[in-house]
């Protein structure tokens, strides 16, 4: 009776490819990065008509020189001349080794994207991809055949539990590799190496740059797309016990729809009402701890929104599991 | 006596606080067909879920060639190929990868077992069609098919011939006597016609209202109740002619089924004589006829629908 998991997974990825699941995912991207590229390539446009000049090196010099005199006047705070130093190296290399930082390249395109993407688009990919992994062998009926095998039903959700992850990650994967490739077309494919600034932290409500610093741009997309995979394995998680709870796709997607949604609203103007940081939907746009923007709620840092986000998908597992092997299948 | 390959005992269930069914007990044998006969609302298909271990029973055994199948469900579940209610697929699959999605749940089975059970259903020209173009016909046959695989011990199947025409069922009521002939598989059906189980089956069990009613031989049952006469009387003599056949010894019972008419439930070889008592004591008999018992009124009798209302006992045929 020794049915392996590899055999399970492989019949779950089947069952997802052929109702074209990922497809659609594929191209969701495949249409939207393209238009996300053009809009980016208007705005760098416009920048550039607005300035009046194409020639971006003399406004770098200026901008280097005008720093070097903050840095020359006494009264500047100790941690201040330390970001101010870092923010100078990271000009002069731009100007050293040519590159514009007006006009970005496929992975400067790719960390914007993932910025913009993490808290909504990217999820929602994820639930498309998980809302009827479990509830459409209810609503089809093939539960009964899926169950009636000589394998435990822990096994049978575990499989497909796999499977999620297996294409979660894949699709966070492909956006990275689409939005490089589509965008390099417009911008070019270098920028790699480019140094991102990050290491801010927040004490008080107030960013401090004492720790900041610079990393090569790979590093820093690295961490990134680290922490949105995080995003869509957790979204992945809740999104599949909604599966297992409601047996109508459409459903499961209202339901996480507007659970994403009013995440959304909630970061916008929650900052009054503290407890909610405790809810998922508000602990998405990890990217933010990275670029050193404020976060929407006193309290929150990177660990922070790991562990609540975490907590959310054990416990979304838990009751996923005790469900769906207790569960009467009726019709 | 051959192998006990189901065996049921106690099993109960309630579903919201309700009880649906309650202490259903009874048997299957290797090589029968046996069948599972009850109305609508019945249990029928709330017992098979707790066979197959779609559903939790609240209480009692399930044992599948002896083993239990709470305690081992794989290995119990691993003798049983079953079609619950709709033969659902994956619609989006051709019939072949269907199979191999089984395949690969049931473990150790080749891809010339696949060959061969999709050449004992007949459905080799279209095994690489997806099953969404697939006819009911097709689609039941594709069912049994997944269920057959992996060679269970017992087959269990609920209302099989539904949506079948007369074509279909003949077709499939062979091939169902042909498993449990020549294979020796048990055969477990679910059926609420009547005919049906009394063409197909070997042994039934009858329930009502999540009770067992009655566990037996199809044709010992059936002999059970002796076979029925119906006397045409004028009116006017009715109540002598019912009072002078309950004097007889032969007949066991007597009540009328219409207007100037009597039924008896009696040995029919007695007809002549009982016939011959009766002018005897001056009653006009005007019509006599026959009538073999069949399940339907079997049924009706145990589940009390039937002697209650003796008019509308008349839906018994002719044999
Ligand atoms: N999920 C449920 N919730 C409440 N009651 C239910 C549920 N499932 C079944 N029942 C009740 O249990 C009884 C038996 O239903 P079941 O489906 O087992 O009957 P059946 O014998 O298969 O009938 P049929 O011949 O119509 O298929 C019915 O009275 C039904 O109302
Ligand atoms: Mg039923």
């Amino acid at each position: 009776m020794g049915q392996s998991m590899v055999g399970l997974v492989q019949n779950e990825t089947v069952k997802l490819l052929r109702r074209r699941r990922f497809l659609v995912v594929v191209l969701i991207l495949a249409i939207l990065i393209p238009i996300f590229t053009y809009a980016q390539y208007r705005s760098v446009v416009t920048a550039q008509e607005r300035m009046g000049t194409t020639d971006w090196r003399p406004l770098l010099t200026q901008q280097i020189v005008d720093m070097q005199n903050r840095l020359a006047s006494s009264r500047l705070p100790e941690e201040w001349r330390d970001f101010i130093k870092i923010r100078i190296q990271q000009q002069q290399y731009y100007l050293d080794h040519d590159i514009n930082p007006m006009a970005p390249g496929g992975p400067t395109f790719a960390r914007g994207f993932m910025d913009q993407a993490i808290s909504m688009f990217l999820p929602m990919i994820i639930v498309v991809l998980a809302v009827d992994l479990v509830s459409a062998e209810f609503s089809e009926g093939t539960i009964k055949l899926l169950l009636t095998r000589p394998v435990r039903r822990w096994k049978v959700l575990t499989s497909k539990y796999i499977t999620m992850l297996l294409f979660t990650s894949l699709t966070v994967l492909t956006t990275l590799i689409l939005a490089y490739l589509i965008s390099g077309v417009v911008f070019g494919y270098s920028g790699w190496d480019l140094p991102i600034l990050t290491g801010f932290e927040v004490t008080d409500g107030e960013l401090t740059t004492t720790g900041a610093f610079m990393l090569p741009q790979w590093q820093f997309l690295l961490m990134q797309y680290g922490l949105g995979w995080f995003v869509c394995i957790v979204v992945g998680t809740v999104t599949f016990m909604v599966s297992v709870l409601v047996r109508s796709a459409a459903a499961g997607m209202g339901i996480m729809m507007a659970a994403l949604i009013s995440g959304t609203i909630l970061t916008q103007m929650a900052s009054s009402w503290e407890s909610s940081k405790y809810l998922f939907v508000v602990n998405l746009q990890l990217t933010d701890y990275l670029n050193g923007t404020l976060p929407p709620i006193k309290g929150m840092t990177l660990p922070f929104s790991l562990t609540v986000l975490s907590v959310w998908a054990i416990a979304a597992l838990v009751v996923a599991y005790l469900v769906f092997t207790r569960k009467d299948v009726t019709s | 006596m051959a192998e006990t390959v189901l065996s049921v005992k106690g099993l109960k269930k309630a579903i919201g606080g309700k009880p649906i069914i309650h202490d259903i007990t009874f048997d299957v044998y290797a090589g029968e067909v046996f069948g599972f006969l009850g109305p609508n609302g019945a249990g029928k298909t709330t017992t098979i879920r707790m066979l197959v271990g779609l559903a939790k029973a609240d209480g009692g055994d399930v044992r599948i060639a002896d083993i239990s199948l709470q305690d081992r469900f794989p290995e119990a579940i691993a003798q049983v190929g079953c079609i619950v209610e709709n033969p659902e697929l994956y619609k989006f699959l051709t019939g072949r990868e269907n199979l191999e999605q089984f395949a690969r749940m049931s473990g150790g089975i080749s891809t010339q077992r696949i060959e061969e059970i999709v050449r004992f259903v007949d459905l080799e020209r279209a095994i690489d069609d997806k099953v969404k173009t697939y006819s009911l016909g097709m689609r039941q046959r594709l069912g049994i098919a997944q269920a057959l695989l992996h060679r269970p011990k017992i087959l269990i199947l609920d209302e099989p011939t539904n949506g079948l025409d007369p074509a279909g069922i003949r077709e499939l009521r062979q091939f169902i006597r042909r498993l449990a002939e020549e294979e020796g598989l048990a055969v477990f059906i679910s059926s609420h016609l009547l005919s049906e189980i009394e063409m197909m089956c070997d042994r039934v069990a009858i329930i009502s209202q999540g009770k067992v009613i009655s566990v037996g031989v199809v044709n010992e049952l059936m002999e059970q109740f002796a076979d029925q006469v119906e006397w045409t009387i004028p009116l006017s003599h009715m109540e002598q002619a019912a009072s002078v056949l309950r004097e007889i010894k032969a007949v066991t019972e007597v009540w009328q089924s219409g207007e100037e008419r009597l039924k008896t439930r009696m040995d029919i070889e007695q007809v002549s004589a009982v016939n011959q008592t009766l002018v005897g004591k001056g009653v006009p008999v005007t019509g006599i006829a026959t009538k073999t018992v069949t399940l339907e009124d079997l049924f009706l009798t145990l589940t009390g629908g039937g002697k209650e209302h003796g008019t509308e006992h008349g839906g018994t045929r002719t044999k």
